[in-house]
């Protein structure tokens, strides 16, 4: 049994390694098609961010890998109960938004940090309660409901950042945190802050609720099969909001590393662009790891790599933002697709959820 | 036509027919059935005698592993049950073919050529036949007995002569019972030939001309219905010989230990499952319940183990009212249950063995800690002394569920049920598609819960196995006891009776 499991996560291991050399592939097709040089860009994308010694550049890896590796954590402890949280953005948002009205209060210096992280993931675990228990007491569909709350968590966030919280000297963003309430930055004259710690902190954490708690066994039973769980003496329901709050928890944590924790803003910036798209990448990032949390920190580390590469990308090899977008769009989704089709042939199996 | 004498008395003749599954099961052996032009045909057995695969075998959806088929004086192989409808053989299943979404008039046509009048074809077809069905209603918004009307339409409109029905009474209301049979009558004076699948020894003795029992993959007899009575029939269906016994040392019920007064609950449908049941459960004492599946019996067991609640009625586990209790309260109180559908239901069969053996105690002092962290030391002495005590072989104790053969995934289930020490074992078909040595291991293991004074309710439809484990025996007949009694009170030709829908006398 020992060699089964082996062969298996070899083949999970040749699995990613065929997806990144077709991705690589691909994308090097498309950027020699459109005239460059695919072996210098490569060079130069991954010599500014996972393939190198220069502190700077891994530090810039790391700082982008922390929001994500939050948000796969979201999406990966849903998978596990069995559902298709894709609130992460949302949730993220409103724990960024938790994290600036804690800014705004006059506190003792040291409370800030404390709060900001309590009242953000109390924030985010509310929303994602809220599709949560549309999902498992009403059958809403998950990602019908995710996906709208995350256009009103939007729409209220940017409510909040122009009219309620907007910064007096700066317009184009809201109240900052102040200095007392920031995470300490690891590397001078870097983005990287102790974000990524926390970010790895609370992935091992999700990682010991799934498999060493009653709540985790229960989610994932609940995941892997409802109506044994229900045989089983566990509340399918009950397990499954659960896994919607863990997640909105994640997405919240996310959110306010973003206002603690990345220089230099500090803040929620005009259409909430420091925070857009993290959600989703944290989607991909939780297919590349096989929705596991400890598969999830290499994934996260990959394509925060990709991000901190893309200047590289630009600077060095000459190569426009827009294809450097489109280069890392392939590789991602050739990335994922191992996990996304197994994901799917489950649902579709299973009759759908 | 190049037939032999026989082919003009049979449209139908199926030779020497053997099916072997590739899992080794041997469905049918050496089978001959033969079917008159312009009949109604019963096909009557218990479960498992392997009157559906013989069915499904004639409307090409599986292939024998030996025997000949003529249809019409002509030796057929049908590759698909297309086929067999090109040649006018068409079957209504038990779970009926129909696309939800659809109307019924869409779900006629479907994936047949555009006809400019079959619009008028169909309509014709209902005043022919009197089933009356509106087209234009998608079938997710009718009733059961419509669907199943649809579907025949379907076939006949398909120019179907030869039409096959799987048990088709099994959801349907008595008033649609009889308006199903007014129709084969109708049918079969318009020269259609019907085989009809069934249990029910009312029904064929009902509707059907001539009456073929299977039991076991064989033919018993064939009868003339006029000359049969239902105690001949009866006997035909379930006499057979005892294959192997566990010896049972006597002992005196004690106290009850489950108290059911007049239960009344509902299926998935919404319809009536089991009408006003009750019974007790002594300690010390195995309670039998046969019947043909889907008789009612899983309703009746979800509601005694908290999966599914009742309408009306109540449930006492000593002397306690626990009506509507979940399951994690029930097992608290002294509830192991050995489900019907282990894979479904007992095990999560992508989680390990150390895993499951958990599943239902998991929140136990034994197995969780002061911060709801699981003991996995703990877990995994405990999964194996299941595997020790209960002969289960499994790889590891990290081996998904899945890499187990079925015997011992059951061994498991009840491996993990009977350690609890339960007060109350309800056991159903614990022995179902297990070889010899796990069924005997298994009802061994019963009798043993029994004679150690704890109670137990035994839910089968292998008719031998409540026989010979059981000190009572209720028979279960469309949501009710046809009658309480103990084995050696009863003859198997009164049980048989009884399975099939008359009731005890006296009883």
């Amino acid at each position: 049994m020992e060699r089964q499991k082996l062969i298996e996560s070899l083949y999970r291991f040749a699995e990613i390694m065929v997806a990144l050399i077709a991705g690589f592939a691909i994308s090097g097709v498309i950027m020699w098609l459109g005239g460059y040089d695919p072996i210098k860009a490569y060079r130069a994308m991954l010599g500014t961010s996972i393939l190198t010694t220069d502190p700077y550049n891994l530090a810039m890896t790391l700082s982008f890998s922390a929001p994500i590796m939050f948000t796969a954590i979201t999406f990966a402890v849903g998978v596990r109960a069995g559902v298709f949280n894709i609130g992460a953005e949302g949730q993220m948002y409103v724990g960024a938004l938790g994290a600036v009205l804690v800014a705004a209060m006059s506190l003792p210096g040291p409370l800030y940090l404390p709060l900001a992280i309590l009242f953000g993931s109390l924030l985010g675990a509310l929303w994602g309660a809220i599709a949560g228990v549309l999902k498992a007491y009403k059958g809403v569909n998950e990602v019908v409901s995710t996906i709208m709350l995350n256009w009103i968590a939007f729409w209220v966030v940017e409510y909040t950042r122009v009219d309620l919280l907007p910064n007096p000297r700066d317009p184009s963003k809201t109240i900052e945190m102040p200095e007392p309430g920031r995470l300490p930055i690891l590397l001078k004259g870097t983005e990287l802050t102790a974000s990524i710690v926390l970010a790895v902190v609370v992935t091992l954490l999700s990682y010991y609720l799934l498999w060493h708690t009653v709540l985790g066994y229960e989610i994932r039973a609940t995941g892997m099969n409802p109506r044994a769980a229900r045989y089983g003496g566990i509340n399918p329901e009950r397990a499954v909001l659960w896994s919607f709050i863990i997640g909105g928890i994640a997405a919240g944590l996310a959110g306010v590393c973003e206002i603690a924790g990345r220089p230099p803003h500090y803040a929620i910036t005009t259409g909430l662009s420091n925070l857009f798209g993290y959600g989703f990448d944290g989607i991909t990032v939780s297919l590349i790891g096989a929705n596991h949390p400890l598969g999830i920190i290499p994934a996260a580390i990959f394509v925060g790599g990709l991000t901190a590469g893309a200047r590289g990308m630009q600077i060095v090899a000459g190569v426009p933002l827009e294809m450097v977008k489109a280069v890392q769009g392939v590789i991602i989704i050739a990335l994922a697709v191992p996990g996304l089709l197994r994901l799917l042939k489950t649902r579709l199996t299973r009759g759908g959820g | 036509m190049a037939a032999g004498s026989r082919g003009a008395e049979h449209l139908i003749e199926m030779r020497g027919i053997t099916k072997i599954y590739p899992d080794g099961t041997v469905a049918l052996r050496g089978v001959d059935f033969y079917v008159r032009r312009g009949e109604i045909h019963g096909l009557l057995g218990e479960n498992g005698a392997g009157k559906t695969t013989l069915m499904k075998i004639l409307s090409g959806l599986l292939r024998p592993t030996s025997g000949e088929i003529w249809v019409n004086g002509r030796k057929v192989s049908f590759k698909s049950a297309s086929e067999a409808l090109k040649m006018g053989i068409g079957m209504v299943h038990q779970h009926l073919a129909l696309v939800q979404v659809f109307t019924v008039y869409e779900n006629i046509v479907l994936g047949l050529k555009a006809e400019g009048d079959a619009r008028l074809r169909i309509e014709k077809l209902m005043e022919e036949t009197g089933l009356k069905v509106p087209l234009d209603v998608r079938i997710e918004n009718l009733p059961f007995g419509v669907r199943q009307r649809a579907e025949i339409l379907k076939m006949l409109y398909r120019n179907v002569d030869v039409l096959i029905l799987d048990e088709p009474t099994t959801n349907l209301t008595p008033v649609e019972t009889d308006e199903l049979f007014e129709t084969l009558r109708r049918l079969k004076n318009q020269g259609k030939t019907v085989i009809f699948i069934t249990h029910k020894l009312r029904e064929v003795l009902e509707v059907t001309d001539r009456v073929t029992v299977l039991r076991n993959g064989r033919v018993v007899g064939v009868v003339e219905t006029s000359k049969a009575t239902p105690q001949q029939l009866a006997k035909m269906m379930v006499g057979r010989e005892v294959v192997f016994t566990v010896s049972k040392p006597p002992r005196e019920p004690g106290e009850p230990i489950l108290e059911v007064r007049d239960l009344w609950v509902r299926n998935d449908l919404g319809e009536w499952a089991v009408k006003g049941v009750s019974f007790t459960v002594k300690a010390g004492e195995i309670f039998g319940i046969a019947g043909v599946e889907g008789n009612g019996q899983s309703e009746l067991i979800q509601a005694i183990t908290g999966l599914r609640r009742p309408e009306k009625g109540r449930i006492l586990l000593e002397g306690r009212d626990v009506t509507g209790f979940p399951p994690s309260k029930l097992y608290r109180m002294g509830l192991g249950h050995i489900p019907e559908d282990r894979q479904g239901l007992g095990l999560v069969l992508d989680m390990n063995v150390a895993e499951n053996s958990i599943l239902g105690v998991q929140r136990g002092r034994r197995f969780m800690g002061k911060f709801y962290n699981l003991l996995w030391s703990s877990i995994r002495r405990h999964a194996s002394q299941i595997i020790e005590r209960f002969a289960v072989v499994a790889p590891s104790l990290d081996a998904p569920v899945r890499s187990l053969s079925g015997g011992n995934q059951q061994k498991l289930v009840v491996g993990r049920e009977l350690s609890k020490e339960p007060k109350l074992i309800v056991a159903a078909q614990p022995t179902r598609g297990l070889d010899v040595a796990a069924t005997e291991y298994i009802r061994k293991l019963l009798v043993d819960m029994r004679t150690r004074g704890k109670a137990v309710l035994l839910v089968s439809a292998d008719l031998d196995e409540v026989l010979q484990l059981s000190d009572r025996i209720a028979v279960m007949y469309e949501g009710e006891f046809m009658g309480i009694a103990r084995p050696e009170e009863l003859t198997r030709e009164q049980i048989g009776m009884m399975m099939g829908g008359y009731r005890l006398a006296g009883g």
